[in-house]
């Protein structure tokens, strides 16, 4: 009797913890990195876009903008860089490579909007599951 | 089980109906008359009474049936009127996000780049302060360095340009100078390919690239000496005008990155005589070149990813036949260049080093083949917005080899320094450097050196 108490009490901090993991695992991957649905890129290729190591898709110019909104999540989840150095590599890249640095949007309704318009465009958003475009990455 | 209200009054008033029937059956045995009056007196209250619980009962239902009517035209009222304020709340939203959309893509001019320093400085050999090089500009106390812009307008999807501009003080008379550092206009042929046409920085070793003009960028207050401009008193061409290649490509878990460039080679101007008295600087040729010798080299790095991180190791060389200088027997020497570098930049450390070989022929005399080298190493630790830094430069330079012989800055030295850089923001950095050096061929001597500088970039 003692036995399936303590069995049950396992159970039920097993599962309590299993959803406590499961809850926060969910607030951790809130964000999403989007593209045109025109675009097919992988998710291994987000940070070579977002430090503009990769340029082209095929034949279509990869647009990166950043999001001012979801930025520090996006930078530290994703990049793993801080904002400082983000800025710094891409003033680096601009400045040997004639590269420009994304163009930042102010909110996920923008980017999203920026993203269904512009082929090639490549953003991301603190939340949800944007219709219209091809969702590439949760973060 | 429970009644409404409207239920209970329906059942008093069959109660009251039957008990007026069963009240009347006994009074039919009474005398007639009385018991009709009687009777019929008792009929009259009792159909008052039926009368008015009737009333009563109306009512009650008129009143139940009241609130459900009223409610019932009123929610869907409300609830239009609800939802004709979030649509219109989300055709606002819908507009203001659409214009910010459009604005985003409408030409909102050209943005422009760069950086600029201003510094002080010392030194305690007046020898010293006569050589020439950005490390030295020939004069104590405050100074004010340079204002460098760059554009880089992207024209359509495949084509950029590169554009940057120079207001530097003069070395020889103080006075600002400007200079078309770079004008280079690329085609994007793929992610492994960008051909470039113009004039660029030459892409030799890493450090020429990477900061090149970008004080701010690069964690000391100069470059090592021996790849300073060639305006400067550098020994090698910083820049070339020409066609260049460059790219990169997923190899293992890094990326293999190469140069391949082709270009005006250098002369050496305002050649008049050798050693000490050396005044002469190399010509970069942007006119035009001036031998049938073209400038070519390449550069072949590898950038490790995972655990390695940070890590650039690669190799180049640098060939020009012919450079000659402007004396009336002029000197023709063939430039061989083969170095390597390494690189580990983290967030944690900053270590470069690079080491130049010089193989240079002498094809207008007798002298041959001459080598000579140069190096360099720098390790920097960032702890917060410090980074405590240290550089060690050394150079021999065959003073036999006409190509040094008759450049002002074409003699061998050592130098190190130690230094602190402070971060402010991420954009601009206050430096202060403590350095001595070691003339140690055409001339010996030696000199201690402080400097600070204020970087910034925007």
């Amino acid at each position: 009797m003692t036995t399936s108490f303590r069995m049950s009490g396992r159970l039920i901090r097993a599962a309590l913890t299993a959803l406590a993991l499961a809850a926060s695992g969910a607030a951790l991957a809130d964000g999403a990195v989007i593209c045109n649905s025109g675009l097919t890129i992988a998710s291994g290729d987000v940070k070579d876009v977002y430090t503009g190591e990769k340029q082209m898709a095929g034949s279509t110019r990869i647009v990166p903008v950043d999001n001012s909104a979801a930025q520090a999540d996006f930078l530290s989840k994703v990049l793993k860089m801080e904002a400082g150095k983000y800025q710094t590599a891409w003033t680096k890249k601009s400045f040997r490579d004639g590269l420009s640095a994304p163009a930042v949007k102010s909110s996920d309704a923008e980017v999203i909007e920026f993203v269904k318009k512009t082929p090639g465009a490549v953003g991301y958003v603190s939340s949800g599951t944007p219709a219209g475009v091809t969702v590439v990455e949760r973060f | 089980m429970s009644l409404d209200p409207a239920g209970r009054l329906h059942r008093r008033l069959i109660s009251v109906t039957i008990a007026a029937l069963f009240a009347a059956a006994p009074l039919a045995r009474a005398d007639d008359a009385q018991r009709i009056d009687a009777l019929e007196k008792k009929l009259e209250q009792t159909l008052r009474q039926v009368q008015q619980l009737s009333n009563e009962l109306r009512e009650l239902r008129s009143q139940k049936a009241a609130p459900a009517a009223a409610a019932v035209p009123a929610a869907p009222a409300a609830g239009a009127a609800q939802a004709e304020k979030i649509e219109h709340l989300q055709q606002q939203v819908d507009q203001l996000t659409a214009g910010l959309a459009t604005r985003g893509n409408e030409d909102q001019g050209l943005p422009i780049h760069g950086f600029a320093d201003v510094g002080w400085q010392a030194n305690t050999n007046q020898q010293h302060l006569a050589l020439a090089g950005s490390n030295n500009t020939g004069t104590r106390g405050f100074q004010i360095a340079s204002l460098d812009f760059y554009l880089n307008p992207q024209l359509g999807d495949r084509v950029k340009t590169l554009a940057e501009l120079i207001f530097e003080v003069n070395r020889d008379q103080g006075v600002v100078g400007t200079d078309l550092e770079r004008l280079q206009m690329g085609y994007t042929v793929n992610n492994d390919l960008t051909v470039w046409l113009g004039r660029f920085h030459t892409p030799y070793g890493y450090w020429n690239t990477a900061f090149h003009h970008g004080a701010q960028i690069q964690t000391s207050i100069y470059r090592p000496q021996f790849l300073d401009f060639e305006d400067s008193g550098g020994i090698l061409p910083a820049h070339t005008v020409g066609l260049w290649a460059n790219g990169g490509t997923r190899v293992g878990p890094g990326k293999v990155t190469y140069d391949l460039y082709v270009g005006n080679g250098p002369k050496i101007s305002g050649a008049t005589a050798t050693g000490a008295n050396a005044t002469a600087s190399l010509d970069p040729n942007l006119r035009g070149n001036d031998t049938h010798s073209m400038e070519s080299g390449a550069n072949l790095g590898y950038e490790f990813r995972g655990a390695l991180d940070g890590l650039k190791l690669g190799g180049h060389f640098l060939r020009r036949a012919n450079v000659h200088d402007d004396l009336a027997n002029f000197n023709r020497t063939d430039l061989n260049v083969l170095g390597a570098y390494g690189v580990y930049i983290t967030d944690d450390w900053e270590v470069m080093t690079e080491f130049y070989n010089f193989h240079n022929v002498d094809k207008s005399g007798t002298t041959g083949s001459h080598a000579s080298w140069a190096y360099y190493g720098q390790i920097g630790r960032p702890i917060g917005k410090f980074t405590p830094y240290a550089r060690w430069e050394r150079t021999r330079l065959d003073q036999a080899d006409n190509y040094f012989a008759y450049l002002e800055t074409g003699q061998s030295y050592m130098r190190s320094l130690a230094g602190l850089r402070y971060d402010l923001t991420p954009r601009v950095a206050l430096k202060i450097e403590l350095g001595h050096f070691n003339a140690t061929d055409r001339q010996t001597y030696s000199s201690n050196e402080a400097r600070t500088q204020f970087a910034i970039r925007f």
